[in-house]
């Protein structure tokens, strides 16, 4: 369980995070909605502990993340992996180094500087690469892929560190409509199967409406609400986005995912055959080079 | 602001009063540069002017005085005959041997295998080469530890960046030659003099260019090793270094080329290799060395610099193909 009190983070005279309050229980997938600049990115930068609360708690079961330092802090970094919206890949790596810099917390500085990864690693790499759909890329630099490839070697690297709690920040929002369903999917997936918490901030409603279990709505640093998908009603959402009454309807902030999208676009016509045959030289490339 | 359309202005300018003192201040903004551009110049242009002419006084002879002999010195370093010079370089018995050094071409020789020898001169080179290559390894091993320790993305405390900055700051504020001055003093003549002087410029110089690199690197990769737990040596390691290290290649290989010039120009104090034959065959009118070194130089010094170009786009035109 995942406890907020009254974490607050100014910058300046600028209050970005106001007094938060909040309890995420193990295994929920909750959606952060609100305008640009509600704090929302703030937010979970302050639960991994990128920058620091100015007042405040934040604790995990028993453990009192603020106060983390060094080594100990660098643990609760890699319980609680984080997506980002620009991936942060190291674009000149190829993509299975990049999954297995997931590990570096669970090996000693030596090890990772001399690339000592045990089979387990890069087996577990390459299961995780297929999982997501993108074992083909696994011997190509990083920066060569494309958006939605690399957000979901991104979530790769996320579980290569074992985490108890994902969070993602803006995952989707430089992606298109066809590549952020992917992401979506995998992190709900990943929720589902794994049973681990997932917090993301969403800049669309229509997005957490269709993943989440509970929708936190944040205005200007504040939780202005807290509930199901089905108790974010019209009003609340005018509120949430502070939009004058004429004019504001959700599919302003849609980026349409409707299921029958998918079949409309229709983009690369490549068969299911050669995907596999694909997926299959990939795999032999991986295990040559394991 | 609005402008209603149904009032026709008069002049556009009455129309447009806000645009229009946009415009003129736009215009006066505009003619002060010009003015101060115009300024800047002439005072670089009389400077220039004032310095030339101080230089020339000081001189012992005057430029223009002296001008009319400038072409002795070429007359000096016509040998008596044009195979001269390749006898000099591949270290063959001369015609004109009178048991003086100038002709003493064949002594010079290093015994190889067998018949085979290895010339003076090319020796020589190759003792410069050494210098510079070995000197270049050192300031690229230091100047790379050091780079990230001065870097203020990486770096948080004052401290450790200034002490690093500083250090840096003092290793290449003196030229090579007046290291090389103290430590040919120090330790006698020869190369290691010469090495340990052009690696301490070379630590402080591409020191300087490597952690101007790192602070222009992009964050996003370390922020995210950073979010999964990694230690501040494997950030650097996997965040930062993959980035850089094309320029730091660049910048290695031309301060490799650098370096051969300079552990040239120290072989003349002291620090061995062909400067110092060189210095010694101008100082003793030796003309037919003279040509054969400066011809051997000159060779060197161009096959270094196609080598380096040729390296550099091996190393960095690859990694380059439309990474962000």
């Amino acid at each position: 369980m995942l406890t907020l009190d009254s974490l607050t983070k100014r910058f300046g005279d600028k209050v970005a995070v106001d007094a938060v309050e909040l309890d995420i229980p193990e295994g929920q997938m909750v959606g952060i909605i609100g305008r640009s600049g509600a704090g929302k990115s703030t937010l979970l930068r302050m639960i991994n502990r990128l920058i620091d609360p100015s007042e405040g708690q934040i604790r995990f079961g028993d453990v009192n993340v603020t106060t983390l330092s060094g080594s100990a802090l660098r643990r609760w970094n890699r319980d609680c992996a984080m997506i980002f919206q620009q991936f942060n890949l190291v674009p000149r790596l190829d993509v299975l180094t990049n999954v297995l810099l997931g590990r570096l917390n669970h090996k000693s500085t030596f090890a990772s500087l001399a690339g000592l990864y045990s089979r387990e690693e890069r087996l577990m790499a390459i299961a995780m690469l297929e999982r997501l759909g993108v074992v083909q890329t696994a011997l190509q630099p990083a920066g060569t892929l494309s958006g939605g490839q690399q957000q979901r070697v991104a979530i790769a690297r996320a579980m290569m560190q074992e985490p108890r709690l994902i969070l993602a920040d803006e995952p989707i929002a430089s992606l298109d409509p066809l590549n952020a369903k992917v992401v979506m999917d995998s992190l709900a997936d990943i929720n589902r199967r794994e049973g681990i918490t997932v917090v993301t901030n969403l800049h669309t409603l229509d997005t957490a409406r269709t993943y989440c279990q509970r929708i936190i709505g944040m205005f200007e640093g504040r939780v202005v609400f807290d509930g199901t998908p089905a108790e974010l009603t019209a009003a609340e959402a005018r509120r949430l986005y502070g939009a004058a009454n004429d004019g504001f309807s959700e599919a302003m902030t849609s980026t349409a995912l409707a299921d029958d999208d998918n079949a409309s676009t229709g983009a690369p016509t490549r068969s299911l055959e050669e995907d596999r045959a694909d997926t299959e030289l990939a795999k032999q490339r991986a295990e040559a080079l394991v | 602001m609005t402008v209603s359309s149904a009032s026709k202005p008069a002049s556009p300018s009455a129309a447009f009063p806000q645009e229009n003192r946009l415009a003129d201040r736009w215009e006066i903004e505009i003619r002060r540069r010009r003015l101060y551009t115009a300024l800047t110049v002439f005072i670089i242009a009389g400077l220039t002017l004032a310095s030339l002419v101080f230089a020339n006084e000081t001189n012992a002879g005057k430029f223009f005085d002296r001008l009319p002999y400038f072409f002795d010195f070429f007359g000096d370093l016509i040998p008596r005959d044009a195979m001269e010079p390749i006898r000099a370089l591949f270290d063959l018995p001369s015609p004109y041997d009178n048991g003086s050094f100038k002709y003493d071409y064949p002594a010079g020789r290093h015994d190889f295998i067998g018949v085979f020898y290895i010339p003076e001169y090319f020796m020589a080179m190759l003792e410069t080469l050494n210098i510079a290559l070995l000197s270049t390894m050192i300031g690229f091993t230091f100047g790379f530890l050091f780079s990230f320790l001065a870097s203020r993305n990486l770096v948080r405390s004052v401290w450790i960046r200034g002490a690093v900055r500083r250090l840096m700051e003092v290793l290449r504020a003196f030229p090579e030659i007046v290291i090389a001055g103290f430590f040919v003093a120090i330790m006698s003549l020869g190369p290691i003099p010469a090495i340990a002087a052009v690696a301490i410029h070379t630590i402080g110089a591409l020191g300087k260019l490597f952690f101007e690199t790192v602070e222009n690197a992009d964050m996003g990769p370390d922020e995210g090793l950073r979010a999964s737990g990694a230690s501040w040596v494997e950030r650097v390691r996997f965040g930062i270094v993959p980035q850089v290290m094309p320029n730091f290649m660049s910048y290695t290989l031309l301060r490799l080329e650098i370096n051969v010039r300079a552990s040239t120009i120290i072989g003349a104090v002291g620090g061995g290799g062909i400067g110092e034959l060189l210095r010694l065959s101008i100082s003793r009118g030796h003309e037919a060395k003279t040509l054969a070194i400066v011809f051997l130089l000159f060779c060197t010094i161009v096959a270094v610099d196609q080598f380096s170009a040729w390296l550099r786009r091996r190393l960095i035109g690859e990694q380059n193909f439309g990474l962000a």
